[in-house]
């Protein structure tokens, strides 16, 4: 077995023991489980209510079906979701930075940003996977194809929220404490994903597609899901790989910079 | 606790102590009858508050941006929507009306402080022990706190919202609606608080009392007129809104403020002052039972 493949097999085992350990650690209180992914639940039907208010008054907006709307709801959350669950700290970053917490990441034999990333699994998220595959058996494609198509696309949403977010909270190497502005960005970032992109107009619409990248999530429901328009697909596909390996090329840079603080940290 | 209510020895301690120091001046003083000095005393809790609360202006302000995001975007939709329907009102509402509407709506949700998680905090953490033998009521006490901290919210959110309606449509011309708006604001509050206060004396009981709290402000973004207001909602959601206590805590003052209506704010004070009685019976009820109840750990 050649080096690399040895070394992909051992990174991606160190994965899934993480993944099962972090779920380990939330089943441990079944009851606190429950209630948090229900509450969660709870919450994400509150759109499908304001939406299924909207659309009994209103049959369209903008081109967007209830089934677009309800889509864009379900692969947003869903690629919140898939973050929020497998790779939990990707809008911690800038705390463990300026709290010096990194400390405990670098003196470990495993890729820093991955690690850092696993190392947490917000619970509540499990309920946001769960609302994406209720909305998809009440509204999506139920064909094998749909569904491949629906997992693409959370496969590319949640990379671009994953990395964008690194990157916001990456600027916490560069300009100190970077948590309140990274979480403003988080926020406003995952605001934006889950309304029709054909909402925003001029300016709005353009920063959706460029400096707030969220328009590629948001627009996967139509330009994925529904029409499959090659441009689009490609795209965004390109916009998620370039997100990426831009991250991972700040994270590094950063990691230059960083200056370690004297906290001592335990992980547990 | 115990079987006996500490907060009522407190009481009676402090009252005891009051009439032995104070006797012999009381008669050279005017009286001062004992309504007036519990309202001097909660009113002297409220202006702490604020005054406490005023201290983080700037970081509420900064907090509060995010408000301008959801506005934006409920901005685009419902021009859109109003494009696309050709008519210049929605159910009444012209499309400035509506957006309007939405800046009330958004700044009295996010004015309204998170009492379930304060007082769960202080369960678990068992302040509220010193919190209970203070000579004050336990309730009032609190309601002060919460109408003082909501006041100084209130103000920013409403000034972070107002920066997009006044961008988008000029300065708003409300006339009596800024005096409607501030009246069954009051009202609006005074149920917000108790009905959260009735969640939070859950955690009497069970301790964890955030769930409870964040599903109730869900029912209160649909049922009470956050996100839409009531009149767009179809025949029988809006017979059960209006049976329900969750349109006075957001719908009734947002209306208020953007359609003046001066027949009608008599009817919505009323609506309020009923569920207010309701709900403070209810309230005192669960707290004389949960007081008994707790038990405090630490401290």
């Amino acid at each position: 077995m050649s080096t690399a493949v040895r070394k992909t097999q051992n990174l991606l085992d160190f994965l899934l023991t993480t993944w099962k350990l972090n779920l380990a650690g939330a089943m441990e209180f079944r009851l606190s489980f429950s209630i948090t992914v229900g509450t969660m639940l709870i919450n994400n039907f509150v759109w499908v209510f304001f939406w299924g208010v909207y659309f009994t008054k209103f049959p369209l907006v903008n081109g967007w079906r209830l089934q677009d709307v309800m889509m864009a709801q379900a692969v947003g959350c869903g690629a919140y979701g898939v973050a929020a669950v497998f790779f939990g700290n990707f809008i911690g970053i800038a705390n463990i930075v300026s709290t010096g917490q990194l400390d405990t990441y670098l003196a470990q034999p495993k890729p820093v940003l991955l690690h850092v990333l696993v190392s947490k699994m917000t619970i509540s998220a499990i309920g946001d996977l769960l609302f994406t595959f209720i909305l998809y058996g009440l509204y999506g494609n139920h064909s094998p194809l749909g569904f491949a198509k629906l997992l693409l696309a959370l496969l590319v949403g949640s990379t671009i929220m994953v990395f964008f977010n690194v990157l916001a909270q990456s600027l916490s190497f560069f300009i100190g404490n970077a948590e309140g502005l990274g979480f403003q960005v988080f926020n406003a970032f995952l605001t934006v994903s889950m309304y029709p992109t054909d909402i925003f107009r001029g300016i709005g619409k353009l920063i959706l597609f460029t400096v707030l990248p969220a328009g590629f999530i948001s627009f996967l429901p139509i330009g994925f899901l529904r029409d499959w328009s090659s441009t689009f697909v490609w795209t965004s596909i390109a916009v998620a790989v370039g997100v990426t390996l831009l991250a991972f090329w700040v994270f590094r840079i950063g990691l230059k910079r960083y200056g370690s603080g004297n906290m001592m940290t335990m992980r547990m | 606790m115990a079987d006996s209510d500490p907060q009522n020895h407190a009481e009676s301690f402090a009252s005891n102590r009051t009439s032995r120091e104070l006797r012999p001046s009381s008669l050279h003083e005017p009286r001062v009858s004992s309504l007036a000095l519990q309202l001097a005393k909660y009113t002297a809790v409220g202006k702490i508050t604020v005054r406490n609360n005023l201290a983080y202006l700037y970081d509420y302000l900064i907090r509060s941006l995010f408000l301008l995001v959801i506005l934006y975007i409920f901005a685009q939709l419902w021009r859109v929507t109003y494009e696309g329907v050709g008519t210049p009102t929605i159910s009444g509402y012209s499309f400035e009306q509506l957006l309007w509407y939405l800046v009330f709506a958004e700044a009295m949700v996010l004015s309204s402080p998170r009492l379930a998680r304060r007082i769960e905090d202080e369960v678990k953490k068992g302040d509220v022990a010193y919190q209970l033998t203070r000579p004050v009521s336990y309730l009032l006490f609190q309601y002060a706190t919460y109408m003082g901290e909501a006041y100084v919210l209130l103000p920013v959110h409403l000034l972070v919202g107002g920066v997009l309606g006044t961008t988008m449509f000029g300065v708003p011309h409300f006339g009596w609606g800024w005096l409607g708006f501030l009246l069954v604001s009051v009202g609006a509050f005074t149920i917000n608080f108790l009905l959260n206060m009735i969640l939070a004396l859950f955690s009497f009981w069970i301790e964890e009392t955030r769930g409870l709290e964040f599903v109730y402000y869900k029912i209160v973004f649909t049922l009470g007129g956050m996100l839409l207001p009531l009149e767009m909602f179809g025949g029988t959601i809006r017979e059960v809104a209006d049976w329900l206590p969750f349109q006075t805590v957001v719908y009734f003052p947002s209306k208020m403020a953007v359609q003046f209506d001066a027949s009608l704010i008599g009817r919505m004070l009323g609506v309020q002052a009923l569920w207010a009685i309701v709900l403070t019976l209810c309230l005192t009820l669960l707290y004389r039972k949960g007081v008994k109840k707790l038990n405090v750990n630490g401290g």
